[in-house]
């Protein structure tokens, strides 16, 4: 089993959820570190993962993926309140990240990543990048941005070639990988091994059911349209569902489990099945019945094309946000 | 209820198509004993995949054959009798032809025939009193109780000398066949509190969510909601699926990723105590990819459309019920 030393840097919901189901799954709690800006977020984990190691401070991602020489130099660190450690944290060794998990928000990943370019330049863990919008290019750019400053104040710059960055495989799993039912989609650059792409999928696997690698990047927009923003979708046909059955006078507790119950079974089914979902809807629709008579009124009202622009939407804002977050035009010497 | 309180009477399944199947699979998976089940099916293909799906189970096909499933027979002789002259075909490699009385009958008839199934049964149902469930839609239990007096005077109804059998009314659905059914159930006054245990115990088996309603319209709702409803999110994650093709996404990937997005939305709201607003704006970060979709559909009137397909349904089921109801006999 997968024993790597992970680091997530940013501790919000869904390196939560992936933690908590590898954690759930018997992945060593020693062989993670979590580094968090929030002090009520640390805390928070602290007590949800009792043993769970969570930095925060200046040089929390530092120490995450780079590891700590010594206890000693640790100890300097939190003195000198470079970084602020769980004290109750099954383990005080800092061994270098195999694995570092970007979790950290769009908006703030490239500062986050440039800071810690240098640092994953030597250390070379494979890069996995949770965030929407951020292309692998934009990921390699700013760790290059990072070594090559923090290599200008050396005496011997370097140039950092694309091929001697680590390798980032971007990933877009989704929310219910919080109750280990994820869908994720995977998109590995070339220069990702296939041990690599090995490491990923287990990762994530630990907390979704489905796993799919896509092969070009720009369809991680698109799986940020079905998968990665679907379960909201799925939400908010449910709570219409609920509404609808209150408003024909059913108790709001009745029509939520009975609401909640047919959406599971009608995935289960879907899963079970070999039929295509087309099938699988005609196969329950009597004609002239009650099921074609709610489907009719869906078909005439454009519930199809609603549901197309919306995923459409999710990929549109997904490529959009990619543009304003790396931007064309930002030069580098990749 | 622990396996050992666990009804285990005899039971008479009248109609032996995909619901009926369902539940009694479930049934059996759950232990329920094979020889207290019986089957009354009229096609005899029909009867003969039952009968090699689940070996042993008794299937009856032919004129008697409700009847005897109900009433069951009073010595093996008359059950020989009844093979010859043609009134039953029985399954030959049944464990047994001796038919006790069933305890309770499971109308799965089609709507359509169930009157002409009820009123043939009529007498053998007042002579016995077993409870009877119906899955049949749009049939109300007044109407089975008055398919159920059929030759006898309303009077003598009324008057309380002759009794009719306990009805309850049951609106399951399809992924009972996967033994994750939700079913909406209601149960007239008559009906004890035994009666509605035992038909919550049955529809257990392959419902993961079992709803008693207090009135007899809710179910008609339960159509609209879960009856119907596994359909909605066929078409829904149809939808999907097409969407992510239209973008360029391989249709076995677009399919997989969908049916997983919708289990996993499922099991979060069954998991957590938060409403399915809150789950929503709790994954749907202010100018995110999520809030653009979601703004899409709020802008394209999805609520008001998802409102007005349950309302279709739930009418549909109220026509249906005034249809196949009919007039007082």
């Amino acid at each position: 089993m997968l024993q790597s030393r992970l680091a997530f840097i940013g501790g919000g919901n869904m390196a939560e959820a992936i933690l908590g189901g590898l954690l759930a799954c018997g992945y060593p709690l020693s062989q993670c570190v979590v580094t968090e800006p929030l002090q009520a977020r640390c805390e928070f984990l602290h007590s949800k993962y009792p043993g769970l190691q969570v930095l925060s401070g200046p040089q929390a991602n530092h120490l995450a993926v780079n590891g700590s020489e010594s206890d000693s130099h640790t100890a300097d660190l939190v003195n000198n309140g470079a970084v602020h450690i769980n004290p109750a944290a099954a383990s005080e060794s800092f061994p270098p990240a195999e694995v570092v998990i970007l979790a950290v928000k769009p908006q703030v990943l490239r500062g986050v990543v440039s800071d810690l370019g240098e640092t994953l330049y030597q250390r070379q863990p494979l890069v996995i990048s949770i965030a929407a919008g951020i292309e692998t290019s934009a990921i390699a750019r700013f760790m290059a941005e990072g070594a090559m400053s923090a290599s200008e104040e050396t005496s011997t710059p370097v140039q950092i070639k694309n091929e001697d960055l680590p390798a980032v495989i971007r990933v877009m799993p989704n929310t219910p990988a919080l109750v280990n039912e994820g869908a994720t989609g995977l998109y590995a650059t070339s220069d990702a091994t296939p041990a690599q792409r090995l490491v990923a999928e287990s990762l994530l696997g630990a907390v979704s059911k489905q796993v799919s690698w896509v092969d070009q990047e720009s369809l991680i927009d698109t799986v940020t349209g079905i998968s990665g923003s679907g379960p909201a979708y799925f939400f908010l046909m449910m709570e219409a569902m609920e509404d609808a059955a209150v408003k024909l006078g059913m108790d709001r507790e009745t029509a939520k489990e009975l609401t909640i119950q047919t959406c599971l079974g009608a995935a289960k089914m879907a899963q079970s099945s070999s039929d295509d979902l087309k099938t699988l809807r005609v196969k329950v629709t009597s004609p002239q019945g009650t099921t074609d008579a709610a489907i009719k009124t869906f078909e005439k009202g454009g519930f199809r094309e609603l549901v197309a622009e919306s995923v459409k939407a999710a990929d549109s804002r997904s490529k959009s946000l990619a543009v304003e977050l790396c931007g064309p035009g930002k030069d580098s010497k990749l | 209820m622990t396996q050992q309180q666990q009804h285990q009477g005899r039971l008479a399944f009248i109609g032996g198509g995909n619901m009926a199947e369902a539940i009694l699979g479930g049934l059996l998976a759950c232990g329920y004993p094979l020889s207290q089940c019986v089957v009354s099916e009229p096609i005899q293909a029909r009867c003969e995949f039952l009968q090699s799906k689940y070996p042993g189970l008794q299937t009856l096909s032919g004129p008697d054959a409700n009847r005897l499933a109900i009433q069951g027979s009073k010595s093996t002789t008359t059950t020989q009798s009844l093979i010859q002259d043609g009134s039953i075909q029985v399954n030959p490699t049944a464990a047994s032809i001796d038919f006790a009385p069933a305890e309770v009958v499971i109308l799965a008839v089609k709507p359509q025939v169930l009157r002409s199934v009820v009123v043939d049964l009529a007498p053998v149902l007042r002579a016995l009193q077993p409870l009877v469930i119906s899955i049949a839609a749009g049939i109300e239990t007044s109407a089975i109780a008055r398919f159920m007096a059929d030759g006898v005077d309303e009077d003598a109804i009324a008057a309380g000398s002759v009794k009719l059998p306990p009805v309850i009314r049951v609106m399951p659905n399809t992924p009972a066949l996967v033994l994750e059914g939700a079913a909406g159930m209601y149960a007239t006054a008559d009906a004890t509190a035994e009666h509605r245990e035992v038909a919550e115990s049955l529809l257990a088996a392959v419902s993961k969510q079992v709803s008693w309603v207090e009135t007899e319209s809710l179910i008609d709702t339960v159509t609209g909601i879960s009856g119907s409803g596994p359909a909605y999110f066929f078409l829904m994650m149809e939808a999907m699926e097409e969407a992510g093709v239209k973008l360029g996404m391989d249709r076995a990937t677009a399919k997989a990723l969908t049916i997983q997005t919708c289990l996993g939305a499922a099991k979060m709201a069954q998991l957590s105590s938060d409403d399915l607003e809150t789950l929503r704006i709790k994954v749907t970060s202010p100018q995110g990819t999520t809030d653009a979709a979601i703004k899409a559909f709020e802008a394209g009137g999805f609520r008001d459309l998802v409102q007005k397909g349950v309302t279709a349904a739930d009418a549909r089921s109220r026509t249906l019920a005034k249809e196949l109801g009919g007039a007082k006999l």
